[in-house]
């Protein structure tokens, strides 16, 4: 018998997740059906900024199957606000109410709630609800000029703003004085979601006689969930049960606490025994899921004559919608926009200044990349007018500004440490892989036989992924999300079962932490189940956002498992009486290293921890599991390059990728299928935000982009081929990895708006990049 | 999303459905339900009745008499895009949405929703072709031009019903669209069809009705272009979220010339 | 209203309201949770079944108007006996899934395609799997999956339906 033990990481083992997902098996939320459930539909304002002068709830109690209307003033919910805090100078706190009290700040904002016997009757009387609204003067804008505002969202921020923060280093007056070229750039960025296919689901179950709420949510982040649960709904913290099973997609739009969710489990406390389930629907969850990146960014930009990047200067206005999103606060997408917009460049002299504004729309919250598909988008388009300006080649001013190797560990100006300088391997590689004199080739040779032109599009990035305790300092915020717990548990039978606190939206994280596991631990794949997303089960993890789950539950599983083969090596050694230095554990098999021929089987091993303490060597306890968590501290940065050429019709504005290029300094890979999964769903959302995704308001705050029919998610009609290709620079973590969830979405929006540029000879100031708009550039010929 | 409550109807005659809707207040015709269903989700309507025709037996012929295809109103757009008699509203119907669109979306359905914007109305409206109508008082025969009133407006009454349409089966033809992703609605779209020497060219997207053009059939060097510029310089289109008023004509242009590709034979020209 | 649901070849005998979708009767009053809903109004493609082995949008047809039909959904795709369908077994080696939220309609919309047309290119993929969104996977491996599943096809939509 073999019992090499082969590595499961960095092979594409069979998910454990595909089995029950390709067979209808899956166990998501919105499938969950309790005896005596009854659903809850949402009564949502149409209106972006009023009083409440009134709401009438007898019309919808008298249709049949309703049991009841919830309203914000209901006992059970008035005294409730969600709050999130943060200790940064300036930060004005303000409260979300789980349903409006007093007035709605923006259209879509839940009113009421019915609960009924199903969601069709549950409609019927959230139709039947009548709500008087008071008009207030709506703010849309996040960059209007303030001494219009007549009506503030917020009676604590008069103008609007909830938080602003000056990024400072160096003097960058005198280096943009000192600059032989100048160039500025005012961009705006399109505001658009996540939208999993599986929208926000919960169901809350409170039982009265052991005050026990189980909420199962669809949610990234259960145990945050769990811990804010406790705090608002004034419960221990032991009594609450957040489970979070199969998840139909997230992207950082679960990796909220939504108030619905909040009045569920109110609403649920309030009628005791009676499990109250919403799902979501596609219209809900445009108008009230959190949006994300409606920004503008005023830059100036200074190079010397040989290219070096002297100077950035930048004002950033984030659109924060009506609410301060909890638990991240307003400051989630400006303090990552100002933090994150110099992204791989090298800069001494840095001056941003980033505001989160409130307005009467939609709250902005994390999506996939928070902030930076625009950060990059305008750091990308300040490097393509510095390029035109200088006559240098545009690829050939990145590079000459690049963190490189040698400059690592890199303090940039915003203070984060930058880890990777990958960057160059990168792009060397995507230049390559791309054939970037193939395309140019092909460029001139359409301009000559006046053909279509073609531009050639090119974004660099750096994700900042698994923040450690330091790396997530920045917000203030009353936690710090650095850590994450994980517990191996060999059982009787000597199977292995996984306790980790990460959770999975789709990523596969089941079989990451598998991987990572049988290998720390020195068994078989298959022989590992992973159990995720239940506070009752898993000690402790803040979950999905921020690319940190292979960095720190990976790391947090790897140690779990060494430490869990430490203590089987030290009971086999004990009971076979060999020095346990000589032992190794491969396979489920306990050998003497160099032998063949196992001296005793894991399986045996357990047997003797769990059922036989008579056979336990003086000084072993029984039972054999172990817990670990693990924080990087820092992070990891993770170094990525596309390109991509991009074929522009001007008469039609048609557009059309021929080519896409990424490639991604992941670090070491556990699942290359999986990684490259991530990469290329991130791509495909990046695309969707640059091209076609567009959440639009009218100046009087109704969401115009409703329905599916107007906010167009990318088909496979139009993500092209991706050609995805690594560097591995291996990262100073257990497992060496490197994030790799968002990077994708990162580089498409300044790809595609370079690409334009560079095949029309203008420059693109917002997005996304439409026929129309495409048409309008080149000239608009009618 | 969910639809408020109707009674339901199922059809099993012409003569059934009629009836069944003229006797409720508000009653509407459900056939392949892919744009009033989510209308009724949306809850932006709330019929009191919903008359399913879809198992009306007889409305799913097709056939070709006279130089004219005769179909029934419950033709799918699949079995649309799969016919060889009317090649153009093959072009046309195949272009309609996705499979599982085209596989419930009738043609009678597409024409009596008349989306200004849908494939099928300008076909008919390029055909010169006709429905044919059941209402309490018998059948009456409504051509194109007549039948679109407005966007979403039809000249059909209340109670009645769609039961047939003839479509001229054109001498040469074309049809070209451009939509923001694969399978939407067309942002523009262009049906032309040639008759002997007369010419029809509808353009979809830019106005509340199929938009036509009719001209006698051009000839020579430039033909092309001149129809496409006078078609482009005819249309008035708005702007909205998919495309500006500018950019719709600058399409109508576009679209026409690549639909006239196959319909206006120019010389060729001479080698330089 | 009483109708007959025949569901992956089992009779089903269901009393339902005429305005219940064809999605929420095979998830609600049957337990048939793999047919998903991602926006209930026709655009996203979760929904995607087979009726009469015709693609459909099971939220835009109401279960009366099912009735007696036969309707195919993701449940019964892999044998009884737990054997994928080519179709499964190409999307779990080519990671056409991710979420899962998307996968019962996509594997049912390229089922009915490759029943319809055994060997389509990549492009023709690209084309007939547009009705379905998938949030996750940028389609790489959706595209690849379907390519490769119909190399091994032998399936065809049931026959047995009354």
């Amino acid at each position: 018998m073999n019992t090499d033990h082969v590595p499961a990481s960095g092979t594409p083992v069979r998910r454990k997740e595909d089995t029950r997902l390709l067979t209808g098996r899956g166990r998501y939320v919105s499938d969950l059906v309790l005896p005596r459930m009854r659903h809850v539909a949402f009564v949502r304002s149409p209106v972006a900024h009023a009083r409440l002068a009134g709401i009438d709830t007898t019309e919808a109690l008298a249709v049949d199957g309703v049991h009841a209307v919830v309203t914000g003033e209901h006992p059970a919910l008035a005294s409730v606000a969600l709050r999130a805090q943060s200790a940064l100078p300036g930060y004005v706190e303000t409260d979300q109410p789980p349903l409006a009290r007093g007035k709605v700040r923006f259209a879509g904002e839940a009113v009421a709630a019915v609960v009924a016997d199903d969601r069709y009757l549950a409609e019927d009387g959230a139709e039947a609800v009548v709500v008087d609204y008071d008009p207030l003067g709506p703010t849309v804008c996040a960059w209007a000029d303030p001494a219009g505002i007549t009506d503030p969202v917020h009676d604590e921020a008069p103008d609007n703003l909830l938080l602003s923060r000056t990024f400072r280093a160096g003097d960058v007056e005198a280096a943009l004085a000192a600059a032989d070229v100048v160039v500025d750039r005012e961009l705006t960025t399109n505001r658009h979601s996540g939208n999993p296919i599986e929208c926000r689901a919960g169901v809350a179950r409170y039982e009265a006689a052991d005050r026990r709420l189980t909420f199962w949510s669809g949610t990234q982040v259960p145990h945050l969930v769990r811990t804010q649960l406790a705090e608002l709904l004034d419960l221990p913290e032991g009594n609450i049960r957040v489970v979070a099973p199969d998840v139909g997609g997230g992207f950082g739009v679960k990796a909220v606490l939504y108030p619905e969710d909040v009045a569920l489990c109110l609403m649920a406390i309030a009628m005791p025994g009676i499990p109250l389930k919403w799902v979501e629907d596609r219209v809900e969850h445009l108008l009230a899921a959190t949006h994300a990146r409606d920004h503008r960014y005023v830059l100036r930009a200074g190079f010397a004559a040989d290219g070096a990047l002297l100077a950035v200067r930048a004002d950033v206005w984030c659109n924060t919608g009506a609410y301060s999103v909890y638990p991240w606060t307003a400051g989630i997408e400006p303090l990552m926009a100002g933090g994150l917009l110099t992204g791989p460049y090298k800069l001494t002299d840095y001056e941003c200044t980033v505001r989160g504004v409130a307005t009467n729309t939609s709250p902005s919250g994390p999506y996939r990349g928070v902030a930076r598909p625009a950060t990059v988008f305008a750091m990308e388009a300040l490097l393509d007018s510095g390029a035109r300006a200088l006559g240098m080649d545009p690829i050939a001013l990145r590079r000459r500004n690049l963190i490189l190797p040698a400059d690592v560990p890199y303090r940039m100006p915003s203070r984060l440490v930058d880890d990777s300088g990958a960057y160059e391997a990168c792009l060397d590689r995507a230049v390559e892989v791309f054939d970037v004199r193939r395309w140019r080739a092909e460029q001139i040779r359409r301009r000559d036989a006046g053909e279509r032109p073609i531009g050639i599009g090119v974004a660099l990035y750096n994700e900042l992924t698994g923040l450690g305790r330091a790396a997530s300092a920045g917000p203030r915020m009353p936690f710090r999300t650095g850590h994450d717990a994980c517990t191996v548990r060999v059982n009787p039978d000597g199977g292995v079962t996984v306790f980790s606190g990460v959770t999975s939206q789709g990523q596969g994280l089941e079989t990451t932490m598998a991987q990572v596991v049988a290998d720390a631990l020195g068994v078989a794949y298959d022989a590992v189940d992973v159990r995720i997303g239940d506070t009752d089960e898993s000690l402790w993890g803040f979950g999905a956002f921020s690319s940190r789950q292979a960095v720190i539950g990976g790391g947090a599983a790897h140690l779990a498992g060494g430490h869990v083969r430490d203590k089987v090596l030290a009971l086999a050694g004990a009971l076979k009486e060999v020095d346990v230095a000589d032992l190794d554990l491969r396979a489920g098999q306990v050998h003497v290293r160099g032998q063949e021929k196992p001296i005793i089987s894991l399986a045996e091993v357990a047997r003797v921890a769990y059922l036989q303490s008579d056979r336990l060597p003086e000084g072993f306890g029984p039972g054999l599991e172990g817990t670990e968590f693990y924080d990087p501290i820092r992070g990891a940065f993770a170094a990525g390059a596309q390109l991509a050429a991009i074929e522009f019709d001007p008469t039609t504005g048609a557009v059309r990728i021929l080519d896409w290029v990424c490639v991604e300094d992941a670090g070491r890979i556990v699942h290359p299928v999986i990684v490259d999964g991530q990469i290329a769903g991130s791509i495909a959302q990046g695309i969707g935000g640059a091209m076609y995704e567009h959440l639009v308001y009218d100046e009087a705050g109704n969401l115009s982009t409703g329905t599916l029919l107007d906010y167009l998610m990318p088909t496979s009609g139009e993500i092209p081929e991706l050609r995805l290709d690594h560097v591995s620079t291996p990262a100073a973590n257990p497992t060496g990895v490197r994030g790799v969830g968002e990077g994708g979405t990162l580089g498409p929006a300044a790809v595609v708006a370079g690409a334009l540029g560079d095949a029309l000879g203008v420059e693109l100031d917002d997005l996304p990049v439409t026929p129309a708009r495409v048409w309008e550039l080149a000239g608009g010929r009618p | 999303m969910k639809c408020p409550p109707f009674e339901y109807h199922r059809a099993t005659s012409v003569d059934d459905a009629v009836a069944a809707l003229a006797a409720a207040e508000d009653s509407k015709i459900l056939a392949g339900g892919q744009s009033l269903v989510p209308v009724l989700a949306l809850r932006l309507a709330r019929p009191t009745v919903l008359v399913d025709v879809n198992r009306i037996p007889g409305l799913d012929g097709l056939d070709v008499r006279d130089g004219v295809l005769h179909a029934g109103a419950l033709v799918r757009h699949a079995a649309l895009a799969r016919q060889a008699l009317h090649p153009l509203a093959a072009a046309a119907a195949a272009s309609i949405g996705h499979a599982a669109i085209r596989s419930r979306g009738t043609l009678g359905g597409s024409l009596a929703h008349a989306d200004p914007a849908a494939e099928l109305p300008a076909v008919l409206r390029a055909c010169d072709g006709a429905v044919v109508v059941a209402g309490p008082d018998g059948t009456r025969r409504v051509g194109a031009d007549a039948l679109f009133v407005g966007a979403l407006q039809t000249d059909l009454a209340e109670p009645e019903m769609i039961t047939g349409v003839e479509l001229g089966v054109p001498d040469a033809w074309g049809f070209a669209e451009f939509a923001r992703r694969h399978g939407d609605f067309a942002v523009v779209s262009v049906a032309a069809a040639r008759f002997g020497d007369r010419l029809r060219v509808v353009v979809g997207g830019v106005a509340g009705v199929p938009h036509l053009l009719e001209t006698s059939a051009p000839s020579g060097t430039g033909a092309l272009d001149e129809v496409a510029g006078a078609l482009a310089d005819d249309v008035d289109p708005s702007s909205d979220l998919h495309g500006s008023a500018g950019h719709r004509r600058a399409l109508t242009r576009e679209l026409a010339r690549r639909a006239l590709a196959d319909v206006i034979t120019e010389p060729a020209r001479e080698p330089t | 209203m009483r109708i007959t649901l025949t569901v992956n070849g089992d009779r089903h005998r269901l009393d339902v309201e005429p305005r219940r979708t064809l999605a929420d009767a095979l998830r609600e009053d049957l337990g048939l949770t793999g047919t998903h809903l991602g926006c209930e109004h026709g655009v996203c493609g979760a929904c995607t079944v087979l009726l009469d082995g015709e693609p459909v949008r099971a939220c835009l047809l109401f279960a009366v108007q099912a009735d007696g039909c036969g309707v195919d959904t993701v449940e019964g795709l892999a044998t009884p006996d737990g054997t994928l369908h080519p179709l499964q077994e190409a999307f779990s080696v080519c990671h056409g899934l991710q979420c899962g939220a998307c996968t019962p309609g996509m594997l049912m919309t390229a089922a009915h395609l490759l029943a319809v047309e055994p060997s389509p290119d990549r492009e023709r993929i690209r084309a007939e799997m547009a009705g379905n969104l998938c949030r996750c996977t940028g389609y790489v491996g959706i595209v690849d999956a379907v390519a490769s599943a119909a190399g091994v096809m032998a399936w065809r939509p049931r026959e047995d339906h009354d």
